[in-house]
């Protein structure tokens, strides 16, 4: 009984942390969001006088002519194919890299480890994009993420090619798949729970990506959200509670997506960890 | 049939919109986001693209060192805009004007700028940009109401300044407002009194970029310092000093809960933006120095436009230049609302309705009592002042220590743009 009672109250304790820890954060997004500028540049917690969320919402949406739908609607292609592109390579890499075994596998191992650990340059990177015509343009941005969540994603993918068993490759081959045939028929739809992991933890980090769009994706037409951030502070003026209205519109996606796809973060994460 | 006949519709109708375009120019702006100035610059620009075939198209920046990191990096990528915003004196200076900018010292325009600006935007023989937006004047906000509470005169020299100070602690209210919490607000006390060394030592921005004065050994210049300390040391401060905003600071103002509130003009616009109603209360003074008869105000710059060496429409870019300072863009300008500071342009005609601060500081701007601020006089700034001034203004150490601190801080810069006699 007593062990009971100790359970329940350091239970008690940390949902009340974790409470404090994220809700008072948010609660004050939330009443920010709805002041008047001056009320919400006195940076106080205190619920508003009189709210005026509408207001401040159309002003955020119809800022620099409607940028804001644009924005939504570039970050959207970018995060979706730069997940298409990610998963797409990564998986099929994972899938070699585990599989096949010789002196050449390990040389192509430590360069992916090397993506890693070497940050990337901007100015060579617009280099390049400029070269192949791609710089100013959302699919240069979609290649950039990708290759920036690559090495990450193909350690992911590795590790969980490891809990699949070759005598499932061989039974597929004595029935007559090809190799290509047994990645799309038989590994990839076992992959899913760490497809999903990779999905899910890309896709935030890309909706999310501030510097990548300010420098390889400049142009007025190719905002993304993150950007419109920007249009609400400067040095000598900021007007904090649209500011802070626009953070509540642009978290919403991602919100949305983490509470649908909670579950299958974890069990993609540890689906891996253990080889059998 | 029918969808073939709407597909060719939607085909011509794209031809058509197309060629109708083909007509006009389009140039692109690199601009700050949130800009205070930014109504007024729409109107300038709508004005030029129904005078001209041209069109002009935003890009946005954030304006902090994100910002001037991206100016770098699409400087260093060959890829810049038509047109760019970016800030006067020394931050400008580093991006190499003259391999990177058009020379405008030939265009018939040259001659309506002011002196003073072109000095901060120039180098070897040319001068690269023009002015984007009216001066702003560094010194003391105050709260006229409170003033007139109180019985107080605008104070013209510091011995009276502190007096004044007094009398409104003794009245309950803050003398001072700071707002520590933003740094970059502390340096105004610092930054604001150049005037008033500039008075005591003519020279000292010549000496001081050829290491010849220090901040440390020149008394006239460590003044700045102590002025920031006796603020803390008197009690004029507010409470919570390091917890307190810029925006904090405006409210407190604006409401007349402090008196003075040490600032440049830029801050106006944010404070018209949040207490519109309370912008007749505010008046603007001088930072007074020692003597009543050398009181004047620093200026700091203002921000500038120029054109990218790169630009393929170098011709189209430098009409809406000409276009924005003459009579007509200015004209386009203060059709939204009055300006906030006198124009780096000659003989602008002021309209109606200027806010009463600003007319304070254009006051001093007519009678000719003023000093640009030492950045802009000296590439030689620190990048630690802030934090130093800060240290000062909460008593952490004394004005002389601050004055050496500084003087280090400074030599790394003047040692890494490989000053002479460093």
């Amino acid at each position: 009984m007593k062990r009971k009672i100790a359970r329940l109250a350091v239970e008690t304790v940390a949902v009340l942390l974790a409470l404090a820890i994220f809700g008072v954060p948010i609660s004050y997004v939330l009443t920010n969001a709805g002041k008047s500028s001056a009320a919400a540049a006195q940076m106080s917690i205190a619920p508003a006088a009189n709210t005026q969320y509408l207001a401040n919402f159309s002003s955020v949406i119809a800022q620099s002519s409607y940028m804001l739908i644009r924005a939504f609607l570039n970050s959207a292609i970018i995060t979706i194919v730069s997940i298409a592109v990610l998963l797409g390579i990564s998986s099929t890499a994972g899938f070699v890299l585990e599989r096949r075994k010789g002196r050449g596998i390990s040389w192509i191992n430590f360069l992916v480890l090397a993506g890693l650990m070497i940050p990337p340059a901007v100015v060579p990177t617009i280099w390049v994009l400029k070269t192949i015509g791609l710089y100013k343009n959302m699919m240069g941005l979609v290649l950039v993420e990708a290759a920036l969540a690559f090495p990450f994603s193909v350690l992911l993918y590795r590790g969980y090619m490891g809990s699949i068993p070759r005598e499932l490759d061989e039974a597929s081959f004595i029935d007559g798949c090809t190799g290509f045939d047994l990645f799309m028929k038989v590994i990839f739809p076992l992959m899913k729970p760490v497809s999903a992991t990779i999905a899910i933890i890309t896709s935030i980090s890309v909706f999310n990506d501030f510097v990548n769009p300010l420098y390889f994706l400049p142009g007025s037409k190719n905002v993304t959200v993150q950007l419109t951030l920007y249009n609400f502070i400067s040095t000598y003026l900021n007007k904090w509670n649209l500011l802070f209205a626009d953070i509540l519109l642009i978290s919403i996606p991602p919100l949305i997506f983490f509470i649908f796809f909670n579950k299958k973060i974890v069990s993609g994460m540890v689906a891996g960890a253990v080889k059998s | 049939m029918r969808r073939k006949l709407i597909v060719l519709a939607v085909m011509a109708a794209i031809a058509a919109a197309s060629g109708f375009a083909a007509d006009r120019q389009k140039l692109v702006w690199l601009q700050w986001t949130n800009e205070p100035q930014q109504k007024a610059i729409d109107a300038v620009v709508a004005a030029f693209q129904a005078k001209y075939p041209i069109d002009i198209e935003f890009e946005f920046k954030p304006g902090s060192s994100e910002g001037e990191n991206l100016v770098k990096t699409r400087i260093a990528a060959n890829d810049m805009p038509d047109l760019l915003t970016y800030n006067s004196g020394s931050l400008f200076q580093v991006l190499n004007l003259e391999k990177n900018f058009v020379d405008l010292s030939n265009e018939p325009f040259a001659s309506k700028l002011l002196d003073s600006f072109k000095s901060v935007v120039s180098a070897g023989k040319g001068f690269y940009a023009i002015p984007y937006q009216p001066i702003p004047a560094g010194g003391i906000l105050y709260n006229k109401k409170v003033y007139a509470e109180l019985g107080l005169k605008v104070p013209k020299t510091w011995k009276e300044f502190t007096a004044n100070c007094d009398k409104i602690k003794a009245a309950g209210k803050v003398a001072v407002i700071v707002s520590y919490k933003d740094d970059w607000t502390a340096q105004l006390l610092f930054l604001a009194d150049y005037y008033n060394l500039q008075a005591a030592y003519p020279k000292f921005a010549q000496d001081y970029t050829a290491n010849k004065a220090k901040f440390a050994t020149t008394p006239a210049a460590l003044r700045g310092f102590e002025k920031i300390q006796e603020m803390f040391t008197k009690g004029y401060i507010n409470k919570d000093p390091m917890a307190t905003t810029y925006d904090n600071a405006q409210a407190m103002l604006a409401n007349g809960e402090g008196a003075h509130y040490p600032m440049a003009t830029w801050v106006l616009a944010s404070i018209n933006q949040n207490f519109p109603d309370k912008m007749k209360d505010i008046g603007f003074f001088a930072q007074p120095g020692d003597s009543a008869d050398k009181n004047g105000v620093t200026l700091w710059m203002p921000t500038n436009i120029s054109i990218p060496k790169t630009s393929k429409k170098i011709d189209a870019a430098k009409k809406f230049l000409d276009f924005f300072v003459s009579a007509e863009g200015l004209a386009a300008y203060m059709s939204v609302g009055a300006p906030d500071g006198a124009f780096a342009i000659k003989n602008v005609k002021m309209p109606e309705g200027l806010f009463p601060a600003t007319k304070d500081a254009i006051t001093y701007i007519n009678a000719n009592k003023t000093a640009p601020a030492l950045e802009f006089l000296s590439p030689v700034k620190g990048p630690n002042l802030p934090q130093i001034c800060v240290e000062a203004g909460m008593g952490l150490k004394t004005p002389a220590e601050c004055a050496a601190e500084y003087d280090r801080d400074v030599e790394k810069q003047a040692k890494q743009l490989m000053l002479p006699g460093w």
